[in-house]
C-alpha cells in the first residue's frame, strides 16, 4: 500500500471510531434521560460482549451473519448498485440451504454441508439477480427492486414454514431439524464458534482478491466508476450488472445458510431480525474494504452480544438501545464524511478564486 | 346476495387506506421535488409515537395529530440535514434512520409510556356524514370513517392540484427532473426539495398518528409493521401520479381486507401469499410499465 493510501486508510479509520465515539455519547445521553446510569450500563454491556471466552465466541457468531452479506453489499456498491434487499436473499439462501440438508441425499460432512451452502449462495444470487436483470434490461432502479423483493422472500419462507415443512409440536414456527451431518461444526472449545467463521473470513480475503486482483473486480469498478465510459470501451456492461448483483446475493445467501447449519440447526421464523439492512450500515462503516467491515461487523455483534446484558444491568430498558447506537454511529459518520466534503471543496474554490486573483494581477 | 360482508370489506379497506394514503401522497411530493425516502416507514413510526405521546400527554386528539406530524417532520429533517445539506446518499441516510426510528421508539416505549401501561390515548370516532351515510352499502363503507380518513382522500385531489396547477408545483417537478436547468431558471431547488420533504415527513407522521390515534389508542413495538414499505411501493405502482397511488393503496388495503376475512369468506390461499401481493404486484407493474413511465430522472441524486 502507497503511504497515500496508508494515510486515507488511516483518515478513514479515525472518521469511523469518531463517530462511533459520538453515538456511544448519544446512548449515554439517551440512557441517563432514562433513568440508568451509563457507566453501569455500557460495563454490563462490555461484560456481555468481552467478559468471558464464552461471551467472546457469542460476539463473533453474532458478527457473522452481518458480515456475509455486507461484503456482498460493498462489492455491488463497487459497480455502483444499491442491494439494500440483502435480508430477502439472507431468507431465501437460508429456505434453499435447509431444503438441501432436509430433503437431499444424507452426504457426510463435509460434502453434504457443502453442499447445502452452495445452494444458500446459488438461491442468494438468483434471488438478486432478478434486479439485476431488470436493472440492466429494462433500466429499473435497483434500489425499488431490491427492497420489494424483501417482503417477497420473507413471506414465501414463511409461508414454507408454516406450511409444508412445519414441525409439529414447536413453539414457534420452525422446520425439523436438519440432520447432525449437515451442521457446522465447532472449532473453538467453550464457545458456540462454529466452521462458518472460517467460510466468512474465507469470504472477507476473497472479495478484497476479487475487487482488486481480478478483470471481474476492474470491470465492475469501471461500470460504478463511470456507466457510459464502460460502455464504450466495450465491456459487456448489462452482464456486468447482473453478475454484480448475483454475487451480492450469494454472499448473503451464504449468511443464511450458515445461520441455519452453524447456529439454529434449522430454518425458523424471523430468524433474521434485519441483518441484511444492518449489513447496508456495515459495509458503510467498514468503507467497502474488506478489513474495515470486518471491524464493522465485530462491532455490531458486540452490541447486539452486549444488549443482552444492558437489560441485567439496569432493569427496565430494553435492549433497543443497540440498534441506536448502530445506526447513530453510520448516521455521525455520513455527517462527517460529508461535512469533510463540503469544507474541501469550499478550499479548492478559494484556492482557485486566490489563484484566478493573482493571475490578474500578473 | 347478502350485502353485510362485501360492505364489510370495503369499508376496512378505506380504513386501512388512510394511513397509506397520508404516506404515499408525503412521498409522492418529496419524489417529484427528486428526493426518495427509504425511510418512509421510519417517519410512520416516529409520528405513531410522537403522536400518542402528545394526545396522552394532553388529553386532545388534535395535540395528538400535531404531534405526529411532527414527529415524522423531524426525521426528515435528518434526512434533509444528511443529504440535502451535507450530499450524504439518499439511500444509505433512509436504511439508517430506518433502523435508528424502530430502536428509538422500542426504547422509548419502557422510557415514555411505561406509566401510562394501560392506559390508552383517546382515540377517534367514525363520523358519519349526514344523509350520505344512509345510503345502502355505500353509505355505510364510505360515509361512516373517522374525520381523518375523509381527510386523507382529500389529500389526493390536493396534491394533484399541487403538482399540476401551480407554479410552486411545477417548480417541483423542474426540481425533481431537471435540477441544473431549474436552477439556471431561478428556481431556489434546495429550498423546494426541503418544503417537499418536510411536507413528506408531517405527512407520513399523521398516517403514523391515524395508525394509533385511529386505531387502538397504544403505541406498541414496530406497529407500522412494513406500512411505509407499502405506500412506498404504492407510488411506484401508481406512477408517480396521486390518483395512481390513491388506486394502488386502495388495491393493496383491498387484499389486506379480505386476508384478514380470509377464513370467513372461505379462502383456502395461504395468507403469506396475500401478505407479499402488494411487492409483487409492484414489481410485475415496474416490469410492465417500462418505457411509458419513470421515475423523477434526478431522484435520490444529490445534483
Amino acid at each position: 500500500m502507497t503511504a497515500s493510501g496508508l494515510a486515507g486508510a488511516a483518515r478513514g479509520l479515525a472518521f469511523s471510531a469518531g463517530a462511533l465515539l459520538l453515538a456511544l455519547a448519544t446512548a449515554g445521553l439517551l440512557l441517563a434521560a432514562a433513568g440508568q446510569d451509563p457507566v453501569v450500563s455500557f460495563q454490563g454491556m462490555v461484560e456481555t460482549a468481552f467478559g468471558s471466552t464464552y461471551a467472546i465466541g457469542n460476539t463473533i457468531m453474532k458478527a457473522l451473519p452481518r458480515l456475509l452479506p455486507a461484503l456482498g453489499i460493498a462489492l455491488a456498491l463497487r459497480a455502483g448498485l444499491w442491494n439494500i434487499g440483502a435480508e430477502g436473499q439472507i431468507y431465501v439462501g437460508a429456505a434453499a440451504c435447509t431444503a438441501v440438508a432436509l430433503f437431499g441425499p444424507l452426504l457426510p460432512f463435509p460434502l453434504g454441508a457443502g453442499l447445502a451452502l452452495v445452494a444458500a449462495m446459488a438461491a442468494g444470487a438468483a434471488w438478486a439477480a432478478v434486479p439485476g436483470v431488470l436493472r440492466a434490461y429494462r433500466g429499473i432502479s435497483e434500489v425499488i427492486t431490491t427492497l420489494m423483493l424483501v417482503y417477497v422472500a420473507i413471506q414465501l419462507t414463511n409461508w414454507l414454514i408454516e406450511g409444508p415443512w412445519l414441525v409439529e409440536n414447536s413453539t414457534w414456527p420452525a422446520t425439523p431439524m436438519v440432520p447432525e451431518a449437515f451442521r457446522l461444526p465447532r472449532i473453538w472449545p467453550g464457545t458456540l464458534v462454529n466452521a462458518g467463521v472460517v467460510v466468512a473470513l474465507f469470504a472477507a480475503v476473497l472479495t478484497g482478491l476479487i475487487v482488486t486482483r481480478t478483470t471481474f473486480g476492474l470491470w465492475i469498478r469501471a461500470v460504478g466508476g463511470n456507466e457510459r465510459a464502460s460502455a464504450v470501451i466495450g465491456l459487456p456492461r448489462r452482464r456486468l450488472i447482473v453478475a454484480a448483483l448475483a454475487a451480492s446475493g450469494a454472499f448473503a445467501g451464504l449468511a443464511g445458510g450458515v445461520e441455519v447449519l452453524g447456529i439454529r440447526g434449522r430454518l425458523l421464523e424471523g430468524f433474521s431480525p434485519g441483518y441484511g439492512f444492518e449489513a447496508i450500515a456495515i459495509a458503510l462503516l467498514g468503507r467497502l474494504n474488506p478489513a474495515g467491515i470486518v471491524a464493522a461487523a465485530l462491532l455490531f455483534g458486540a452490541l447486539d452480544a452486549g444488549a443482552a446484558g444492558l437489560q441485567v444491568a439496569s432493569a427496565g430498558i430494553s435492549s433497543a438501545i443497540a440498534p441506536v447506537i448502530q445506526a447513530l454511529a453510520v448516521a455521525y459518520l455520513l455527517a462527517g464524511l460529508g461535512g469533510a466534503r463540503l469544507i474541501a471543496r469550499r478550499r479548492e474554490a478559494r484556492s482557485a478564486l486566490a489563484r484566478a486573483g493573482a493571475g490578474d494581477r500578473g | 346476495m347478502d350485502l353485510a360482508i362485501p360492505t364489510l370489506l370495503v369499508a376496512s379497506a378505506i380504513a386501512f387506506a388512510a394511513p397509506l394514503i397520508f404516506a404515499a401522497m408525503g412521498e409522492l411530493i418529496s419524489e417529484k421535488a427528486g428526493v426518495i425516502n427509504i425511510q418512509l416507514d421510519g417517519m410512520m413510526l416516529a409520528g405513531a409515537f410522537t403522536g400518542t405521546w402528545a394526545a396522552l400527554a394532553s388529553g386532545s386528539l388534535l395535540v395528538g395529530f400535531v404531534g405526529a406530524a411532527a414527529g415524522g417532520a423531524a426525521v426528515a429533517a435528518i434526512h434533509g440535514t444528511l443529504c440535502l445539506g451535507l450530499k450524504a446518499d439518499q439511500v444509505v441516510s433512509g436504511v439508517v434512520l430506518n433502523i435508528l426510528i424502530l430502536g428509538l421508539t422500542t426504547f422509548g416505549i419502557g422510557a415514555v409510556f411505561a406509566s401510562d401501561m394501560g392506559n390508552a390515548a383517546p382515540t377517534l370516532k367514525p363520523l358519519p356524514i349526514p344523509l350520505l351515510s344512509d345510503i345502502p352499502v355505500i353509505g355505510r363503507a364510505l360515509f361512516t370513517q373517522t374525520p381523518t380518513v375523509y381527510l386523507a382522500l382529500l389529500t389526493v385531489p390536493a396534491v394533484w392540484w399541487l403538482i399540476n396547477r401551480t407554479t410552486v408545483g411545477l417548480a417541483l417537478q423542474a426540481a425533481g427532473e431537471a435540477p441544473g436547468s431549474a436552477r439556471s431558471m431561478g428556481i431556489r431547488v434546495g429550498r423546494l426539495r426541503w418544503a417537499a420533504l418536510i411536507a413528506c415527513g408531517a405527512l407520513a407522521g399523521i398516517g403514523g398518528g391515524q395508525l394509533v390515534l385511529a386505531g387502538l389508542g397504544t403505541f406498541t413495538q414496530n406497529v407500522t409493521a412494513g406500512r411505509g414499505f407499502i405506500a412506498l411501493a404504492a407510488v411506484v405502482f401508481g406512477r408517480w401520479r396521486p390518483v395512481g397511488a390513491l388506486v394502488a393503496v386502495l388495491l393493496f388495503t383491498t387484499v389486506e381486507a379480505v386476508q384478514v376475512r380470509a377464513q370467513v369468506l372461505g379462502i383456502e390461499l395461504p395468507y403469506q401469499f396475500l401478505v407479499m401481493a402488494p411487492y409483487v404486484a409492484t414489481l410485475v407493474a415496474l416490469t410492465l410499465f417500462t418505457g411509458r413511465s419513470r421515475p423523477p430522472r434526478a431522484l435520490g441524486s444529490n445534483d
